[in-house]
């Protein structure tokens, strides 16, 4: 029977690739490169995500009557944080005001967006939330309409699959 | 409207009385080859046992320890899970049990709360409080994404990837609501830089005028480069001891309150809540205010901070903030951030904020100066150590140590730099309490501590 590898005699070699130095000058400083990749789930809220690329901008409901709060949520949690039942899915207007914004200049390493560009956040009624999306042509004001926008086609299966344009 | 049990507003009470007795810290810098980690946690540890005029030797007082609380930010910067058992090791305290804490910037504030617990308890009566971050082994624009991913990943990193975009639409909407001009901001960065310049182990001194703060460059509107802290690599420490210890240890320690509070990672969750109030406001106060602002806290102010201050004043039993504290150490990684706090803390009304800056009071010579130190803006922002960092300057400001901390030639030296011959003394005169304030996230952590003389 062959042996197995904690039976044997082994001998290794180096399969790695070396460092390269990234500075010597007071201490070495070696560059060490790092590429991962995870898998994240959207778990329950796997709906909100979904509906964005069908078009719908979908919050969750607190519809327990005994609950203090009734609160609707968007971004949405499965959970409701006021009275711990799970609460029930609702589309809302893919419309609001303009509650806040900025103007995203200097992003970091990554970003998805041409910079510069106008991140805002939006009051949509019947929400009890604020939402943050960000606005693709236009120059923002607080109080200003907007209605959204889904990307139903190659969706990125992302927050950047709805944005918002100005709607006056 | 939501409102808050009577249970969940039980203020904090020591089962011991908890005391801070010594500190230390490393230079902070951007870059720092020269050491790794554990080598700078074992600058600042070094530091604060060596001195800080304890009555025992540094080694009387490693033997005296029982338990240590570490505090480190992300460990996507350290690249290094268990970071507190490579430190705890080279700070040679095995087998003494230690935790690390994590709030992201509010890490230091809780760092020093687990200790105070420790303490209290009757756990320890010598506890070690250090905290680190080294943020050079990325560039600055992976940093910037790092420390994004302390927004929601799901709904908020992917807008913006830096953290001054999740500020700016703060600062944009008190800017609406209260009538702040970019100018009140800018004048936080010029004093704040300006304290810089007499610390030796700042990062970011610098003498500027609003008009530069106000043409540097954009990071996310409003806020400027100028108006943002920085990525540092550093480190800082301090002892906690029960009253007996803290009497053994040093002829100068100091009493210490802290208490923290919290409020949803993502700002725009932030359902209108109740203004808790703090001792020096009466019921009803806020009425014409919150018909005005119905969202309160909204985006412009921290309920965080303001639970967090709500428990502190009444643990320590401070009456009127302003009156009783000699000075502040506020966490002004922007501008904004230090102005929404103001109104937090009860320097001034909600709505009045403004006024600190513009009154003078925030100055040195005022009423109750506010990062003397330099501040998150001037001086270091090495995230796990910050909230530490602040209250060692806190304590040596009470011991009436701060000369001997920023003027002494060994420090200038120590940081490779030459004292400044503008360097003048920020030290208060005779001061008696001081207040810290650790933040995390848009406010999602936030301590405020406070530290009275106490002999």
């Amino acid at each position: 029977m062959a042996k197995k590898a904690y039976e044997k005699a082994i001998k290794t070699r180096y399969t790695g690739k070396p460092l390269k130095l990234y500075d010597e000058k007071k201490a070495w400083v070696v560059r060490w490169p790092r590429a991962l990749e995870h898998h994240h789930t959207y778990g329950l809220l796997t709906p909100f995500f979904k509906g964005l690329t069908q078009g719908r901008l979908m919050a969750t409901r607190c519809v327990n009557p005994k609950c203090p709060q009734q609160s609707t949520w968007l971004p949405p949690r499965a959970d409701c944080p006021d009275c711990y039942e799970r609460m029930k899915w609702v589309r809302v207007p893919a419309k609001g005001k303009i509650y806040t914004y900025t103007l995203v200049d200097y992003a970091g390493v990554g970003i998805e967006m041409k910079t510069p560009y106008w991140q805002i956040d939006v009051e949509i009624k019947g929400v009890d939330t604020i939402f943050k999306g960000f606005l693709a042509e236009g120059k923002p004001y607080i109080g200003m309409p907007v209605k959204a926008v889904f990307r139903t086609k190659n969706p990125t299966h992302t927050i950047l699959d709805v944005w918002w344009t100005p709607d006056e | 409207m939501i409102t808050f049990g009577k249970g969940n507003l039980r203020v904090p009470k020591w089962s011991k009385r908890v005391f801070m007795v010594a500190g230390g810290c490393t230079p902070f810098r951007k870059y720092f080859p020269e050491y790794k980690l554990e080598e700078l946690v074992m600058m600042a540890y070094k530091m604060m046992l060596e001195e800080n005029q304890l009555k025992l030797s540094p080694l009387e007082i490693k033997d005296s320890i029982q338990f240590a609380v570490y505090g480190e930010f992300a460990d996507h910067f350290q690249d290094q899970l268990l970071c507190e058992a490579k430190i705890h090791d080279y700070l040679g305290l095995d087998p003494l049990f230690n935790v690390g804490i994590k709030t992201g910037g509010a890490t230091g504030g809780s760092a020093v709360l687990m200790g105070a617990q420790a303490i209290a308890s009757g756990y320890a009566n010598c506890c070690l409080v250090a905290g680190w971050e080294r943020m050079d082994e990325v560039d600055t624009r992976t940093g910037n994404f790092y420390i994004s991913t302390a927004a929601c990943k799901d709904f908020e990193t992917r807008m913006g990837r830096i953290y001054s975009s999740y500020y700016a639409p703060m600062a944009n909407r008190f800017a609406q609501i209260y009538n702040l001009s970019d100018e009140v901001r800018a004048k936080i960065a010029v004093k704040n830089r300006h304290y810089a310049t007499m610390n030796p182990n700042a990062q970011q001194p610098g003498e500027h005028t609003i008009e530069e703060v106000l043409e540097s460059r954009m990071s996310a509107y409003p806020l400027r480069f100028l108006e943002c802290c920085a990525m540092t690599a550093g480190s800082a420490a301090v002892l906690l001891c029960d009253e007996e210890m803290a009497y053994k240890l040093s002829d100068h320690p100091v009493e210490l309150f802290i208490a923290g509070g919290s409020h949803t990672l993502r700002v725009a969750d932030r359902r209108p809540m109740d203004i808790p109030l703090l001792p020096n406001e009466k019921p009803g106060q806020y009425d014409a205010f919150l018909k005005e602002n119905p969202r309160w806290p909204g985006f412009e102010s921290f309920l965080a901070a303001r639970f967090a201050a709500y428990l502190a004043y009444r643990m320590a039993g401070v009456k009127d903030p302003l009156e009783e504290l000699d000075l502040v150490e506020l966490h002004d990684a922007f501008t904004i951030s230090d102005v929404q706090t103001y109104g937090d803390i009860g320097l001034r009304p909600y709505g009045q904020e403004i006024d600190y800056v513009e009154s003078g009071d925030c100055y040195h010579g005022g009423k109750c100066p506010a990062n003397l130190s330099g501040g998150l803006l001037g001086t270091m922002h090495a995230v796990g150590a910050t909230g530490i960092w602040q209250a060692v300057e806190c304590l040596w400001q009470l011991q009436s140590r701060y000369d001997y901390f920023h003027g002494d030639a060994k420090w200038w030296k120590r940081a490779g730099k030459k004292k400044p011959r503008s360097w003048k003394s920020l030290q208060v005169k005779d001061p008696r309490q001081a207040l810290w304030v650790s933040h995390a996230g848009v406010g999602s952590h936030v301590t405020v501590g406070i530290l009275r003389k106490a002999w």
